[in-house]
């Protein structure tokens, strides 16, 4: 096992690390399957209002690549397709029954998992939903399984700082693991496993997974983002281009590759400032609602403090969501807010009285202050987990300088959001380089 | 019950926005709501938690670094004064004559430097930055006492507008506001500017002229050293401050204490300071070195250098200003490093220009995006390309 280093990054002391129990919830009375999670889609839909599906029958695919198929998690009647501000495809929302009636597939184990032709492997998936399951890098799209990844990535914690605990999800998937990283084997050389450090202690217990794990991240977030490991092992530019793959996942394609059947099951965690709470064992789109009995008017639901979307209350989990954040919005205009002393102010700069002790601090979802124009601060700089200048990048990007953004490593940047987060200017320097990979990668493909 | 105050901005609003009769001067009402109670929007993008730091927190926090700075500069002018005039020196009684002589300044730099700001704003309907609120303060603490109020205006919108509003306000400026003030009227108004004006009292007692330590040279084969001392400015008078000079410059205690709020809260960036004081250091040491010019600042050594004029103040106060200053690291030491190399050799070399530190950091303010353009380039030729 090698220790990655990480200088920067930074973990703000938040409230609501769930607890290490395990509760399984019933499913919901409806169940979603997300398009807003998925980066570059341009679906296009298979069902329609009414339509009777299964669990693995196709509900929308992507236009850009129609082999590639979004699968229903869930059996019964198609209840709902919502759609967005132009016509955009938000959610497809099957109200399911009690058959649970699924889509057969074979299941492809041992020999066969070790013989079969890359290409049908990745038919097979592309078929069963979850091929999309593979990113590849640097935009993050779907994996090209034409391309040869120098390495996959498969980070055991999720996106957020109370993502759930690996052990946990593992316990019990063993066998799902192992075929999983199987496949991932035919389709690289090198297979990356990293953990957090603080998740190693639990992971220990489970010897064959231990035994896989290649690398252990610090716990200052995000060292532990696919991104950000990428960055610390890449040696030239054939490592660019990289996949990399959640454990969530990987577990889900091993489970469909033992069984046949499209897996339903998910391991969410579900925080909120001054609560701890079990882990709990849901249903892939399950709705938001389901998960907690109440949620405050005054509060936003996200699927990562730092990096995830803004769900309605009404909304279900997407295909690469795992945790739900409850962020209490503060709609109160401080008085002489910026003098205050600052006992329970989260801050990277020690410029609140809040610096002097450990105690985590309740975190809003509001902005703390207005939009100004950059002042070169720099704290942007000294945050960024990949070495990057996000102040000169979105100068360079604002302009329109794209040839500049890209030789500063705009293409580098793991989408932690933590710049954004520090700036005190309050510029949204993270979409700003978000939009800038996008529009990249449209251009070119 | 509701906050009066929150109500009357509440009651003023459709004045100032919207389709309101005074929607032209909806920044002023802007800056003074914003002043009072600090807006916090909701996030609607990611990341959805945002650091409590804003800029006029950030700003606030250099007014915090200047008190010390402004305080004892207010005392000293009271001192200097009664000093000169042989009056009594009570504490109190300092203070207060200093408080005379140096609130004016202020209250004039602030009035006129927030007339120019708002006139901007209102034309060109952007919001009132805070980045005034430290060059209104910095500002006078640059001045003589004794300057007159008019070429304080006239410093002040030269400051502002030719150094910042033409720019397009505050984070787009290449000079610091203040200084680029002060260089107007430097150049300007000599007369007011140097010589024996650093003493706010109408007369004064035979033996003192009311220079600076910067203009005191050794007579007669006296080594530089002995002729401060034997002059009043010995090593513990200038670090403590108790001397002649512009308002806020004296003391250099005061500026480290300064220097010290802002390198732990993580305001200014610790490498320019750092690297300015080596500089000065390095370079004071090596014309020290140099055979010669025994009566001279060249012959003056490291502390006396650091601790006599303006240095640590230019270099906490006026050099650290993130928006003038370069924004990558090795840029910052080589930025620091040279604003003490030329501060030394300013002073040493030029004797019309005995305060270098002014001349050198300004001259450095320029050279600043210069300084980041070499440094990204070749951190960006060390990294793995990602095209």
């Amino acid at each position: 096992m090698e220790k990655l280093r990480l200088s920067r990054g930074f973990t703000p002391k938040l409230e609501g690390l769930p607890d290490s129990s395990v509760i399984r919830l019933p499913s919901g009375k409806t169940i979603g399957l997300c398009a807003e999670d998925i980066p570059y889609i341009r679906p296009k839909l298979l069902v329609k209002e009414g339509q009777q599906v299964q669990v693995g029958t196709p509900m929308f695919t992507d236009k850009r690549d129609n082999t590639i198929q979004y699968v229903s998690p869930a059996a019964g009647r198609v209840k709902e397709i919502r759609f967005g501000a132009r016509r955009r495809l938000l959610e497809v929302v099957v109200a399911p029954d009690e058959t649970d009636a699924f889509v057969f597939f074979d299941p492809i184990q041992g020999d066969r998992l070790r013989d079969l032709p890359k290409a049908d492997l990745a038919s097979h998936l592309k078929q069963g939903g979850l091929w999309q399951a593979l990113r590849q890098f640097p935009a993050k799209d779907t994996a090209d399984p034409d391309h040869f990844p120098a390495m996959i990535i498969v980070s055991l914690n999720g996106n957020d700082i109370f993502s759930p605990h690996p052990a946990l999800v593992l316990q019990d998937r063993v066998a799902d693991f192992q075929t999983g990283l199987s496949l991932l084997e035919r389709f690289s050389h090198r297979i990356v496993v990293s953990a957090r450090h603080s998740s190693l202690k639990a992971l220990e217990q489970i010897p064959e997974v231990k035994d896989r794990i290649t690398h252990v991240t610090p716990d200052t977030y995000p060292a532990w983002h696919p991104g950000a490991v990428l960055y610390r092992l890449k040696q030239d530019a054939s490592d660019n281009t990289s996949w990399c793959v959640s454990l969530d996942h990987l577990l889900m394609i091993g489970r469909f590759l033992n069984t046949g059947r499209y897996p339903v099951e998910r391991m969410v965690t579900l925080t909120q400032a001054g609560d701890s709470r079990p882990h709990l064992l849901t249903r892939q789109g399950a709705p938001v609602s389901r998960l907690t009995s109440h949620i405050d008017k005054n509060s936003i639901i996200t699927t990562g403090q730092f990096n995830g979307r803004q769900v309605p209350a009404d909304g279900h989990l997407g295909f690469f969501e795992t945790t739900v954040n409850i962020l209490q919005v503060q709609d109160d205009e401080e008085m002489f807010g910026f003098a205050r002393p600052g006992l329970n102010k989260t801050s990277v700069s020690s410029t609140f009285l809040s610096a002097l002790f450990k105690k985590p601090s309740p975190v809003d979802a509001t902005l703390h202050g207005e939009l100004r124009a950059c002042i070169n601060c720099s704290y942007c700089q000294r945050i960024c987990p990949n070495d990057m200048m996000p102040n000169f990048i979105m100068k360079a990007l604002l302009a329109d300088e794209i040839e500049e953004a890209l030789s500063l490593g705009l293409l580098d940047c793991c989408q932690c959001g933590l710049c954004s987060f520090t700036c005190p200017s309050k510029i949204e320097l993270a979409p700003i380089l978000w939009d800038g990979i996008q529009s990249h990668h449209k251009d070119k493909a | 019950m509701k906050n009066p105050l929150k109500k009357l901005f509440d009651d003023t609003k459709p004045l100032f926005t919207g389709n309101g009769k005074y929607k032209k001067y909806e920044p002023v009402w802007d800056a003074t709501k914003t002043f009072f109670f600090l807006p916090s929007p909701k996030n609607t993008v990611m990341p959805f938690i945002r650091d409590h730091l804003d800029v006029k927190r950030y700003m606030s926090f250099v007014i915090l670094a200047l008190l010390p700075v402004t305080l004892f500069g207010i005392y000293n002018t009271g001192y200097q004064a009664a000093m000169a005039t042989g009056q009594s020196a009570s504490f109190f009684s300092c203070f207060f004559s200093g408080l005379w002589t140096v609130l004016p300044l202020i209250v004039v730099t602030y009035a006129v430097g927030f007339f120019w700001e708002f006139l901007f704003a209102i034309i060109r309907g952007h919001k009132i930055s805070e980045g005034l609120l430290v060059s209104g303060l910095l500002f006078p603490l640059t001045l003589p006492p004794t300057i007159p109020l008019w070429q304080v205006a006239l410093g002040i919108s030269f400051g502002i507008v030719i150094g910042k509003e033409i720019f397009g306000g505050t984070g787009r400026n290449i000079l610091n506001p203040a200084l680029t003030g002060r260089a107007f009227l430097f150049f300007s108004y000599p007369v007011s500017m140097s010589g024996d004006i650093w003493i706010a009292a109408d007369k004064m007692v035979d033996g003192i002229t009311g220079a600076t330590a910067l203009a005191v040279n050794g007579t007669g084969g006296q080594a530089i050293g002995s002729a401060l001392s034997s002059q009043g400015f010995s090593m513990g008078k200038l670090f403590l401050g108790l001397v002649p000079g512009s308002v806020g410059e004296t003391s250099a205690l005061c500026c480290l204490i300064g220097a010290a709020i802002l390198i732990v809260t993580r305001i200014a960036n610790w490498r320019i300071i750092t690297g300015g004081i080596l500089g000065l250091v390095m370079t004071s040491l090596l014309v020290f070195l140099i055979p010669g010019g025994k009566e001279t600042w060249a012959n003056a050594g490291p502390l006396y250098h650091l601790f006599a004029g303006g240095f640590l103040f230019g270099i906490t106060f006026m050099a650290t200003d993130p928006v003038s200053a370069p924004g990558t690291n090795p840029g910052r030491w080589i930025y620091g490093i040279l604003i003490g190399f030329l501060t030394v050799t300013i002073r040493v070399a030029n004797p019309a220009f005995m305060e270098g530190v002014m001349l050198a950091i300004l001259f450095m303010n320029v050279f600043a995006p210069l300084l980041d353009y070499l440094v990204i380039k070749f951190t960006a030729s060390k990294r793995i390309p990602n095209v």
